[in-house]
């Protein structure tokens, strides 16, 4: 399996390499992919050149058949961390204890890096909307959501982390910024942060913020993941579909993000209208070529 | 207006979610070029369009067999007839059968829920548990006094139904994308399984095997199989009877164990 090393390129002097930490953090990864269905055979077959997969936890909550067969046959081969989307951490509903176990049985299945959600509700009155609806950033929603992840935690055994995401309206209920409830919410709770640079991207644009403040707004030591992704641009607005290419306004603020935060695990999320596996990889290439430019590694 | 507490302004947006009820609009700051209203429709249409691409997705056959009006009628009228409780789309529509046989137009031709529920079970089928399989090597290691008390279980992907029309053979012919022939009625029993390479596999079955079916899943053991071949079958020989449906469920694999 091929595994991304990293080396300080001595010859390259960038104007960033005395701004930023160029130790690896201990907890990079490397460049990832998101696994999805159509590629199990291929990477199974090939072993491509990635450096861990990101899986959706809830597509591996089943009892058996071909996902758990391709799901573990794949994680021989590749470090995984664990994706969810149900976890609703900031439903007024009591925490879903069969999810939770479900969650927990993964976890121990698949010995994960780490365990991911989203900082949004899904549902409430025990009704899923199976999407990932914004939260109002008030003191109310930050003292909940700060409980419900102590919970969590504490449940499973270990940290988790949280992800920003993209939204459409704000609610007149809010008191702060997203990225001061982000981070506030990191800080009393004890989680990370898993920073999805296009999800701060589409929201700058629908909700007309500078994205290099929420950037600037989050503290370096508590993210530990980028996502990055593609989205549809209405002109007026932006919608986050995950079934584009990573566009060049993201890939601009992945090089601020890797400015301020340093080398970070980084992975390509594809949910709609994917393509071959290795078309994927060579985006993700991309990915590494600009952490390596911009924070002057050489990357073998 | 006030603010909302958490709970209210939750219940407000689920509300506008599932019921289209637009008192969210006043707790959402109005911004930029953009309407409150074309905000939240990008939430609602996202909602919809999900849910509508999982029945897409589960129910590929019967969509064939609606066509495209008859089939976003009724995805319409099952996310307003069930709201999804599971925390995995791979639940939401496990209802729709039911869903079929209650709601016009679809209730008057029962072949449909039928198709439905068929496609569910292969589902069930798929991501079931998985168990290690006997095989006739462990059959022939049994002592000959094993052989009257011996007991079988299924593999847990094994899914036991009957049907009161044709949908298995219409299910077939659109599956070759060819027209299937008009509903009839065809009391009729089949078995879904997953097999030992993973892939999902279904044949009919006689009277006589679902009967032995049947007391298997009782938990009967050889003997009363025999007994009960001996009882309603012409067979001049019962325990070679036995042993043949014994054979084809080794060579279909969907035996897990003997006890």
């Amino acid at each position: 399996m091929w595994v991304v090393r990293l080396v300080r390129n001595d010859q390259r002097g960038g104007a960033l390499s005395s701004a930023v930490n160029n130790s690896l953090p201990e907890h990079f990864l490397g460049f990832g992919l998101g696994l999805r269905t159509d590629h199990f055979q291929e990477v199974i077959d090939s072993k491509p050149p990635v450096d861990w997969f990101e899986v959706v936890s809830e597509n591996f909550m089943v009892n058996g058949g071909k996902p758990k067969h391709y799901l573990h046959s794949i994680r021989e081969f590749y470090p995984m961390v664990m994706h969810g989307v149900s976890l609703s951490i900031g439903s007024t509903d009591p925490l879903n204890k069969a999810y939770l176990k479900q969650l927990k049985v993964l976890v121990n299945e698949l010995q994960p890096e780490w365990v991911s959600d989203h900082l949004c509700w899904t549902g409430a009155h025990q009704v899923n909307s199976h999407d990932l609806l914004p939260m109002p950033y008030n003191n109310e929603a930050l003292n909940h959501i700060v409980d419900r992840i102590s919970h969590v935690q504490d449940y499973l055994g270990q940290p988790i982390l949280m992800e920003n995401v993209s939204s459409y309206i704000t609610y007149v209920e809010s008191e702060m910024t997203e990225w001061e409830f982000l981070n506030e919410v990191a800080k009393r709770s004890g989680c990370y942060i898993l920073l999805d640079i296009n999800n701060i991207y589409v929201s700058a644009r629908n909700h007309n913020f500078s994205a290099q403040d929420y950037l600037n707004g989050i503290s370096k030591d508590k993210v530990r993941q980028f996502h990055l992704a593609g989205h549809t641009d209405y002109g007026d607005y932006v919608i986050d579909t995950h079934d584009h290419d990573v566009a060049d306004p993201v890939w601009a603020l992945y090089k601020a993000a890797l400015q301020r935060f340093g080398m970070m695990s980084t992975m390509i999320e594809r949910d709609d209208n994917i393509p071959p596996l290795q078309d994927l990889i060579t985006e993700l290439n991309i990915a590494k070529t600009i952490a390596q430019d911009t924070l002057n590694y050489g990357i073998k | 207006m006030g603010k909302n507490s958490l709970a209210s302004l939750q219940k407000i947006m689920m509300g506008y979610l599932l019921k289209g009820e637009t008192i969210i609009e006043q707790s959402v700051v109005e911004q930029g070029n953009v309407s409150n209203q074309t905000r939240l429709n990008i939430y609602k249409n996202a909602y919809q369009a999900r849910l509508k691409e999982v029945i897409d997705n589960d129910h590929p056959i019967l969509g064939m067999y609606l066509g495209d009006d008859l089939f976003d009628e009724m995805v319409a009228g099952y996310i307003d007839y069930s709201p999804s409780s599971y925390t995995s789309l791979r639940d939401y529509a496990n209802q729709l059968p039911l869903f079929l046989t209650k709601q016009k137009p679809f209730n008057q031709h029962p072949i449909i829920s039928e198709i439905a529920q068929f496609e569910r079970l292969l589902l069930d089928a798929f991501d079931a548990e998985d168990a290690n399989r006997y095989t006739k090597d462990d059959l022939l290691k049994l002592s000959p006094s094993d052989w009257l008390a011996l007991t079988f279980r299924f593999h847990p992907s094994v899914q036991l139904t009957s049907f009161e029309w044709n949908c298995v053979e219409s299910w077939q012919a659109l599956k070759k994308e060819t027209a299937p022939d008009p509903a009839f009625k065809k009391s009729n029993n089949w078995l879904l399984w997953r097999n030992p390479e993973r892939l999902t596999q279904f044949r009919s079955l006689s009277e006589e095997e679902v009967i032995l079916i049947r007391m298997i899943l009782n938990g009967d053991n050889f003997s009363a199989l025999c007994e009960s071949l001996y009882n309603n079958s012409n067979a001049d020989d019962v325990s070679v009877l036995a042993l043949n449906y014994i054979n084809s469920w080794l060579d279909d694999g969907i035996l897990r164990s003997f006890s």
